[in-house]
């Protein structure tokens, strides 16, 4: 063996690695409980929050522009003719939307089959949200006059209405050991829905419904923060395969473009 | 060995206790945010009619196109893709995303420090290989070529992966003709979670768009890798007996699909033509007044807005310097003295093409010097024009040609009428058309920067540096006397200001110049390029002014000059005066990324040439169709 080379035995090194992680552990337990002191309680989601989603996002209006827009045309089953081909519908759900019929929704006071939790981020308009208490975001929409309540920890919503009850969580990057945060996604689940519309033009949506959301923000350098919505639609009544979107918002300085107008079937 | 035993056990709960996200090591231990290697898939149910090739014409809602942009794509006919540039053109980005097929990424890593350099992308249709720069590298300069992946850089902003990508070709941002500039610029997002991938896109294109042009599209992780991964694409003969100034497309207002998707799916047509204000909720109000709404649209479809200026980053640097850029094999682009000149080094002295203005022949010398241990020996001039001979006789003075002394030249010198030659040993040997000499003994130029050693048909050749240099004459197309002269081992072309990714053609009418000569001179260099891999790399073409080019963007050079031209011709065929041809705005699709209002060379200077260029040959002999 050279002379400069030492013999390290492995229990000697595995020794001194289990003695330098005991105490990060140690420094990183006293970071969160203080030095002696009680255990401090968890960060509330407010606290904890990742990112700010607060305030007002519009919607910028790309993605399935025509569906999204302008009313879309009526489901027909020749592709042609302006059929929805990219929706994973069943068989069951093409007769639904073959007889959607805005003017019995409008009678049966349903307009707001179409802003249910599943299709109401695609409808142009804007969003505001807020902390409503340190456990539950508040989500507002203009087009339609709708709230959503993303609750943090088990839901207290029982649900039922055209947002159904929404559990939310922070996915977040980095934190371990006292580090910060690097970034995160906002989970959000949302079932028991009341039935809806996943389009305008009649194509359903059941109670039986599962919405998986995640909320990303993005921050251009130069100023522009996007809200960035994945949402995948589980809804073993009417879809073949889960539904995928992805929608964006953009930041808003003010509540200046806020115009909050009814739900409209047509 | 018990001890041992259990602290491993020890050290394994540890480590196991932090696995899952509690463990901050930064984002630069390993260098990266999540991990998207693997194989992904675009999950096409939204936007699924925007696929590959796909999407109806005349369908521009939602993005957010200007003036230039939409009258670019209403004048594209799907006939354009069965030009042989165009049939296996590959797909920029974010465009490439909607391909039908997989995509794959793949990381590289310093073997040593393990530290991500790179991570690589594959998509299978159009066989696009692409590199995104994950180690600080700074991008090219502005006079580099481009592709149609681009120059991609990556950064991890948390878990989200962001890239931003430069040195875009022209491309499509929808394939209906929709287009993208090569002065774009794209930033990625990626943000992955778990099996899906949603990919953000920012397209900010001075060029064509009103405003960043943003997106969301989502793309799903495949089980299995799959098989295929090849797309292999080699263009043909779809159009036989076609002539090769025959570019397809429509005239302003004669689109015949105008209203083909807006009354399919029962909307205004000015819905359909798309523009910033489309992306926004409010926009629908607006189409509730269908006469303002038809007025509007009717506007759009014509040029109607005040003339434009180019919009394109000027590719030289104009900081005193001259530039060189590695073009391949023996030849290298030397930019910043005028016009661009390229250089030819090996065993024997360097032969460059054109000398500059002159302005700064010096530090030309200078890096010439860097790039060949022996003297500058030709100087091949594509045209008469100072900001290509400017430096003829500085450059020409520190050059020498070896091949006089001692020949049948040296014999003769010296003589009191050829005062050029009393000491060619130590002067490099000037050549060019023999039009050039005529036009520059014209303007009286001194003996010392007019080329002796010319030529007056066809081609002119000579194996030089391992190589055959090959100078063709380019007849009445900028000027009388243009020359391209093509390097065939290293493949490269200099095309002199025949093309320039500058400007407009620099139509010298008076020194004989003519729009006819200039398609016929583009014709004929892209009969001797040859493209790498779907229509990027392969020959590289230097122009006269500009970035390192090639044969795809020397055609879209090609398509836009023959397109002004049928404009111009239909309306002077249809007894337009200048003045009314010059209102109807016949660039107007492409000023934002060639036009100028003012300075040596206007947007009407240009359309004037070619008005007065095809009166001069009689209009109607001109178009060859």
């Amino acid at each position: 063996m050279p002379p400069t080379m030492t013999k390290c035995k492995p229990t000697r090194l595995l020794l001194a690695l289990a003695l330098f992680m005991t105490l990060c552990m140690s420094a990183n337990a006293q970071g969160r409980g203080g030095r002696g002191g009680p255990p401090q309680p968890p960060p509330t989601p407010k606290a904890a929050a990742p990112m700010d989603l607060t305030g007002y996002w519009v919607a910028v209006v790309v993605e399935d522009w025509r569906y999204r827009m302008l009313p879309p045309a009526k489901f027909v089953e020749t592709p042609l003719l302006g059929a929805r081909v990219d929706i994973p519908m069943n068989t069951e759900a093409r007769k639904i939307a073959l007889a959607w019929d805005p003017a019995k929704d409008e009678a049966a006071g349903e307009q707001c089959k179409a802003y249910g939790a599943p299709n109401i981020m695609r409808i142009p308009g804007r969003v505001h949200i807020t902390w409503q208490d340190d456990q539950t975001l508040k989500l507002e929409t203009d087009a339609g006059t709708q709230t959503r309540l993303l609750e943090f920890g088990a839901a207290k919503n029982p649900g039922g209405g055209w947002q159904g009850a929404s559990t939310a969580a922070w996915e977040v990057a980095g934190g371990g050991r006292g580090g910060p945060v690097l970034s995160g996604s906002l989970k959000i689940v949302t079932s028991k829905l009341k039935p809806g519309y996943l389009q305008k033009n009649g194509i359903p949506y059941s109670a039986n419904a599962t919405l998986t959301e995640f909320f990303d923000r993005v921050d251009e350098q130069g100023g522009a923060s996007y809200l960035v919505v994945t949402s995948t639609v589980d809804d073993p009544v009417y879809l073949t395969e889960p539904y995928l979107t992805s929608t964006h918002f953009k930041k808003e300085a003010d509540a200046s473009g806020w115009k909050p107008s009814p739900c409209s079937s047509r | 060995m018990k001890i041992a035993k259990a602290l491993t056990l020890l050290l394994g709960a540890v480590l196991s206790s932090n696995a899952f996200g509690q463990f901050n090591f930064g984002p630069t231990a390993a260098g990266s945010g999540i991990d998207v290697s693997g194989t992904w898939h675009y999950g096409g149910h939204q936007d699924a009619a925007y696929g590959t090739a796909a999407g109806a014409l005349v369908d521009y809602g939602g993005i957010p196109l200007n003036e230039a942009g939409r009258l670019s794509a209403l004048a594209w006919t799907a006939s354009r893709m069965t030009l042989r540039q165009q049939q296996c053109a590959g797909y920029g980005i974010p465009y490439a995303y909607f391909s039908p097929g997989n995509y794959r990424f793949w990381e590289e890593r310093d073997p040593y420090t393990q530290k991500l350099i790179a991570i690589h992308m594959w998509f299978q249709t159009s066989e696009t290989r692409r590199t995104i720069w994950m180690d600080g590298r700074s991008h090219p300069p502005a006079y580099a070529a481009h592709t149609f992946p681009g120059f991609s850089t990556g950064e991890w902003r948390g878990n989200v992966l962001t890239i931003t990508t430069t040195h875009l070709k022209r491309a499509w941002l929808r394939g209906n003709g929709t287009p993208s500039s090569d002065e774009a610029t794209v930033i990625e997002r990626l943000i992955r979670h778990g099996d899906r991938l949603t990919v953000f896109t920012t397209t900010i294109d001075p060029v064509f768009l009103d405003e960043p042009y943003t997106k969301t599209m989502i793309n799903l992780r495949n089980i299995k890798d799959p098989d295929a991964w090849l797309y292999a694409c080699e263009d043909g003969e779809e159009i036989l007996s076609r002539s090769e100034d025959t570019i397809p497309h429509y005239l302003f207002g004669k689109n015949p699909f105008l209203r083909d998707f807006a009354d399919r799916n029962g909307m205004p047509l000015l819905a359909a033509l798309g523009g910033g204000e489309t992306l926004h909720p409010g926009f629908a109000a607006k189409l509730t007044d269908s006469a303002a709404a038809e007025k509007e649209a009717m506007a759009k479809i014509v040029p109607s807005g005040p003339q434009q200026n180019s919009r394109a980053v000027n590719p030289d640097p104009n900081d005193g310097e001259i530039h060189v850029l590695k073009v391949q094999g023996n030849v290298y682009m030397l930019v910043g003295d005028g016009g661009n000149i390229a250089v030819e080094v090996g065993d024997q002295g360097a032969l460059l093409v054109d000398a500059g203005a002159g302005k700064l022949s010096d530090k030309v010398v200078e890096a010439v010097r860097k790039l060949s241990r022996n003297p500058i020996q030709f100087i091949v001039n594509t045209s008469f024009h100072p900001d290509h001979t400017g430096g003829n006789a500085k450059i020409g003075a520190a050059g020498e040609d070896p091949s006089l002394p001692g020949s049948f030249f040296g014999g003769q010198a010296p003589t009191g009428a050829t005062g050029f030659f009393e000491d060619p040993a130590h002067h490099a040997t000037l050549i060019g058309h023999n039009n050039v000499l005529v036009r520059m003994e014209a303007a009286k130029l001194p003996n010392e920067m007019i080329p002796p050693d010319t030529y007056l048909e066809k081609r002119r050749k000579k194996y030089h540096n391992g190589e055959l240099v090959e100078i063709f004459y380019q007849p009445n197309a900028i000027t009388d006397g243009d020359s391209i002269v093509q390097f065939r081992r290293s493949d490269v072309i200099a095309t002199g200001d025949i093309f320039d990714t500058t400007r407009y053609p620099f139509l010298d009418v008076k020194n004989g110049g003519t729009i006819q000569g200039e398609i016929d001179a583009l014709n004929n260099i892209l009969e001797k390029t040859g493209y790498e891999h779907d229509e990027d790399g392969g020959t590289m073409i230097i122009p006269g002014h500009g970035r390192l080019s090639d044969e795809y963007d020397l055609s879209e050079y090609r398509d836009m000059v023959t397109i002004i031209r049928d404009r111009v011709k239909a309306m002077a065929d249809s007894g337009a005066t200048l003045d009314q041809v010059l209102a109807g705005r016949v660039t107007a699709d492409y000023d934002t990324r060639y036009g100028a209002t003012s300075g040596p060379w206007t947007t009407n200077a240009f359309v004037e040439a070619v008005y007065n260029s095809l009166k001069q040959a009689g209009a109607s002999s001109t178009n060859r169709k």
